[in-house]
């Protein structure tokens, strides 16, 4: 019942306030259409429980509604529905432009999850990262046409593991460091001039040089092979194919 | 005793003004702007004491400040324009004096737009579709 009270209250109060505003209103030019507005308004505080029950809180919609009517001020109306149009019509670009890049993004990560199918079954190495960029062409059309414009494939390492995680190396280095650090004295430095040591020198060294550049030649080879399936399959300039491999270090594109 | 200095003010200016009508009619009407403006702004505290305690009133009461607001703006326009539409009319200009008088009523009837359009949809709303 309380709200039976609360009714009743505002009602005889706003019939109350009609009463008196209208003694206080000057001339009798006005009088006819304050006490229209005065009359509505105590017709709005009667019908306030239905209208609370089909709309919510009366006072507050037509709180909102006086907003409203006066954002566009007596004499800048006009002028307001311009720059609001224009505002309307900036978001809704804004909003257009951000709808287009998610679904770059999405085609994007569809393009790579494919390609790094493709290059599994191609090449049969595991744990490739492709990345894809795509960007819109301007096409001649008038349409938009996606494109790819980069494609970075990164190789695991040649044991088929990534590379160290920097998380990992951290942590390795931080037990080296606990370590008691211990210097041993510099012994007495003995220069030797031979010339067999020099010869065998030389071929260590050699034979180091050369299982390195197999090891590149390997890597170079299946770069390769990755960019000539990927232009071929997506249809993507060599250019812009970028491999990496992390094992060898080897990088192509 | 305010009146009696209201009146008092309404008197000597009336006085002056018929004498000083018959040299500078321009300088009466000036004359007559000022004791009017005069004695709307001695009002001014009293109107605004009964708005002060009508608002205290509603707010104990807990009225929405909406309704009171709007009751407000309606006084302050009427006051306003005819203010200024009964100074025009002494200078001679009714059509002008007219003119502000419909802006009060048009500035009246907007505010009343929003309350319409709430009773209005409510009552579309109780009807069957």
């Amino acid at each position: 019942m309380a709200w039976l009270s609360d009714w009743l209250r505002e009602l005889i109060l706003v019939v109350l306030m009609a009463a008196f505003v209208e003694m206080l209103l000057p001339g009798k030019s006005m009088e006819r259409y304050a006490r229209l507005v005065l009359s509505l308004l105590v017709l709005l505080t009667m019908l306030s429980p239905v209208i609370s029950l089909l709309k919510g809180d009366a006072s507050s919609e037509l709180n909102l509604a006086m907003e409203q009517t006066q954002q566009g001020g007596f004499w800048s109306s006009g002028g307001d529905e311009g720059d609001s149009l224009q505002e309307i019509l900036r978001q809704g670009q804004l909003l257009a432009a951000g709808t287009r890049e998610e679904s770059l993004k999405l085609a994007a990560g569809e393009v790579a999850g494919q390609m790094q199918e493709q290059i599994t079954a191609a090449t049969g190495v595991r744990g490739v990262n492709v990345t894809v960029a795509l960007e819109v062409n301007h096409g001649s059309g008038g349409g938009d046409v996606p494109v790819i414009s980069r494609v970075a494939v990164t190789l695991p390492g040649a044991d088929g593991t990534s590379a160290v995680q920097p998380e990992e190396a951290a942590i390795g280095e931080a037990e080296a460091a606990a370590e008691e650090i211990r210097i041993e004295p510099v012994k007495p430095v003995q220069i030797q001039i031979g010339e067999a040591e020099a010869a065998e020198a030389e071929v260590r060294e050699d034979g180091a040089g050369g299982n390195g550049g197999a090891a590149d030649t390997a890597a170079e080879e299946q770069a390769e092979s990755i960019i000539q399936l990927l232009s071929q399959n997506w249809n993507v300039e060599r250019g812009r194919i970028e491999v990496k491999n992390i094992g060898s270090g080897a990088e192509k594109s | 005793m305010e009146i009696i200095q209201v009146v008092g003010i309404g008197l000597l200016s009336t006085v002056l003004i018929l004498v000083l009508k018959e040299q500078k009619p321009v300088f009466a009407f000036l004359l007559t702007t000022a004791a009017g403006i005069l004695i709307f702004l001695f009002l001014l505290g009293k109107i605004g004491t009964i708005m002060g305690s009508l608002e205290r009133v509603a707010e104990s009461s807990g009225m929405d400040m909406i309704y009171i607001k709007t009751v407000f703006k309606i006084i302050g326009i009427s006051y306003i324009a005819e203010f200024g539409a009964q100074i025009v009319r002494d200078a001679g200009q009714d059509s002008i004096a007219s003119k502000i008088e419909l802006a009060g009523k048009v500035l009246i009837m907007v505010l009343a737009v929003p309350i319409i359009s709430i009773i209005i949809e409510t009552v579309m709303k109780l009807l069957p579709a």
